[in-house]
């Protein structure tokens, strides 16, 4: 469902995504994960025809994303990592948006509207503007307008981020849901409990290069030691001046 | 007092970068072309032009401080007086009104001229301490239109009224509406000299229709399965529908034509130098030779089809149809 053979993105001198592979089936939740300006967005971005290879090659359903552009975007659902809102539309009308423009009868965008919005608790907020909307009631509707068009692959950039737990479980189901019925799921995120109960697949890269790649079941410990041990270690600094003020 | 001091000082920071209201009017050419063109005779134009940039000028600067973070600040109560009395001389406004009433102090005219500004910034002080009327405001509230860009027009629509120029332009054509209803007969020329100063009133957001998308609308058309023309035409018919009420009080149909030449000289700047537009300000358009391209074009397509012929609409129409294409096809690539 997405291929990537030696794909790499240059920035002037700065290389970004270097000579990446990867294969993801169909069906898998693959989690990309890795610090921040490791490359991960950047690589979605290839993958979803918002930015040009500098060299390599990508497939997403079976479909190069800087030829067929238009068809790919037909096919895929994206969580971007602006979200991709409009100030001047509501929550709802971002909704039905998505549905006129992927060409669904307006009686079908309605019923799956009324269900997302249900399903996310964004029922009391369905009328209000973007702009006026929470980060968590934002992330929540640029997530449904990703699932409305019932793509063949979701790509979603830090989905769980901002979001409330029950909300966040909700999501995780609904990924879950759509990836049995063969629906592929690439996502990046730093919530790594998350990240270990829903994906299939792990892809961890640091300075732009891929330093493991293997299904869940393979990881030969936790995902957070893991991925302490071959991407950042943490290193926690003592801050004299935190605690009680001193005479 | 210090804890005042730091806040008033960061106000004057947040405050000084509001007065790009005063850069957007001269990089409006319709400001422009009627400084050059009108010069003396314009300043019934300028007058509303300045008192419309006037007005969201003239909200109180301590709203720009959340209300919730004012709140939570250990701020005594003689502090919260100081800022409260203090805070309204950050404002220019505050300190042109002052000047404006020791200058006219004992002269009857412009006392009253004074009197009136004085009340228009009065209101709009006021105004900015109201609490929003209902969930959503008037401007915001825009029927749909039939078909698959609906949302996107209702959009569009929804920035045009956001930026001064609209109302610029409905203050015009109530103008002439309220002179058509009370005064004489109106002749022929100045119905389409007013036609041509409507429609130019709104011209310049015909150059930087993506101006009021952000950062994260441009990654949302980036994403949509949809050809630059179509994006294009939900700019376009949302200026339109903007413009339609307007005209009906003028010449209708040569201002449709009018606005189809604006839009169609607009494309170029829109789609190939955009430029980011401010919320309640007049819209800032390209080069000063785009904007007399498009003031030249739009007179000419009103003057044809309301003095010729209306026949003159339809190669308008064509070249419009022809500007669409062709900058969708350009907006494809720059996107």
């Amino acid at each position: 469902m997405i291929s990537c053979r030696n794909l790499t993105r240059r920035f002037g001198e700065f290389t970004a995504v270097d000579r990446l592979d990867l294969e993801v089936d169909p069906g898998a939740i693959c989690a990309f994960l890795g610090p921040n300006g490791a490359g991960k967005s950047t690589t979605v971005n290839m993958m979803t025809g918002l930015l040009a290879p500098t060299s390599g090659e990508v497939r997403v359903c079976g479909l190069d994303p800087a030829a067929a552009g238009l068809e790919l975007k037909r096919r895929i659902g994206v969580l971007p990592e602006d979200l991709g809102l409009f100030d001047d539309l509501t929550v709802e009308e971002h909704l039905l948006l998505t549905g006129d423009i992927y060409g669904l009868a307006r009686a079908e965008t309605r019923a799956r509207t009324a269900q997302l919005l249900h399903a996310l608790s964004l029922e009391h907020g369905r009328h209000t503007f973007a702009a006026a909307c929470s980060h968590g009631m934002r992330k929540k509707t640029a997530f449904a307008m990703a699932l409305l068009p019932n793509p063949q692959a979701l790509f979603l950039d830090e989905p769980f981020e901002a979001v409330d737990p029950v909300t966040a479980k909700i999501m995780r189901d609904l990924l879950q849901s759509v990836a049995r019925h063969g629906v592929t799921v690439f996502l990046t995120s730093h919530i790594l409990s998350m990240v270990e109960r829903i994906a299939t697949r792990i892809v961890m890269i640091r300075k732009g290069a891929v330093v493991w790649n293997s299904a869940v079941s393979e990881l030969p410990q936790s995902l957070e030691d893991h991925y302490f041990d071959l991407v950042e270690t943490p290193v926690v600094e003592e801050l004299e001046w935190l605690g009680p003020p001193r005479s | 007092m210090a804890r005042s001091a730091a806040i008033l000082k960061a106000l004057a920071t947040a405050y000084r970068r509001d007065w790009t209201a005063l850069q957007s009017l001269t990089g409006n050419n319709f400001f422009l072309l009627t400084l050059l063109l009108l010069q003396r005779a314009g300043v019934f134009v300028y007058l509303i032009m300045g008192l419309i940039v006037l007005f969201p000028l003239s909200t109180d600067p301590l709203r720009k401080v959340p209300p919730s973070r004012l709140a939570l600040w250990p701020l005594t109560r003689r502090e919260h007086w100081l800022l409260r009395l203090a805070s309204p001389w950050l404002n220019p406004v505050t300190w042109l009104l002052a000047a404006g009433a020791a200058w006219s102090a004992g002269r009857t005219v412009s006392l009253g001229l004074w009197t009136a500004v004085a009340a228009v910034c009065a209101a709009a002080f006021a105004l900015s301490h109201l609490p929003a009327p209902g969930r959503t405001p008037m401007w915001r509230r825009v029927p749909g239109i039939p078909g698959p860009l609906d949302q996107l027009v209702r959009k569009n629509l929804r920035e045009i009224l956001s930026t001064l120029d609209f109302y610029c332009a409905a203050i015009l054509s109530a103008s002439v509406l309220a002179w058509r209803i009370f005064g004489p007969a109106l002749p022929g020329e100045a119905l389409m000299a007013m036609t041509v100063i409507t429609v130019g009133a709104l011209s310049s957001y015909a150059q930087c229709l993506f101006g009021l998308d952000g950062e994260g609308g441009l990654a949302r058309y980036r994403l949509l399965p949809v050809r630059g023309w179509q994006l294009l035409l939900a700019k376009d018919i949302a200026f339109l529908l903007a413009l339609l009420p307007l005209s009906l009080p003028l010449a209708p149909l040569a201002a449709i034509a009018g606005a189809l030449m604006a839009l169609a000289a607009g494309h170029a700047p829109a789609v190939h130098h955009p430029r980011e537009q401010t919320r309640w300000r007049f819209s800032m358009g390209g080069a000063l030779g785009n904007g007399i391209v498009q003031m030249i074009a739009l007179a000419m397509a009103i003057s044809t089809v309301f003095s010729m012929s209306i026949l003159f609409f339809v190669p308008i129409a064509a070249i419009w149809a022809a500007s669409l294409w062709w900058y969708g096809r350009e907006l494809e690539r720059s996107l």
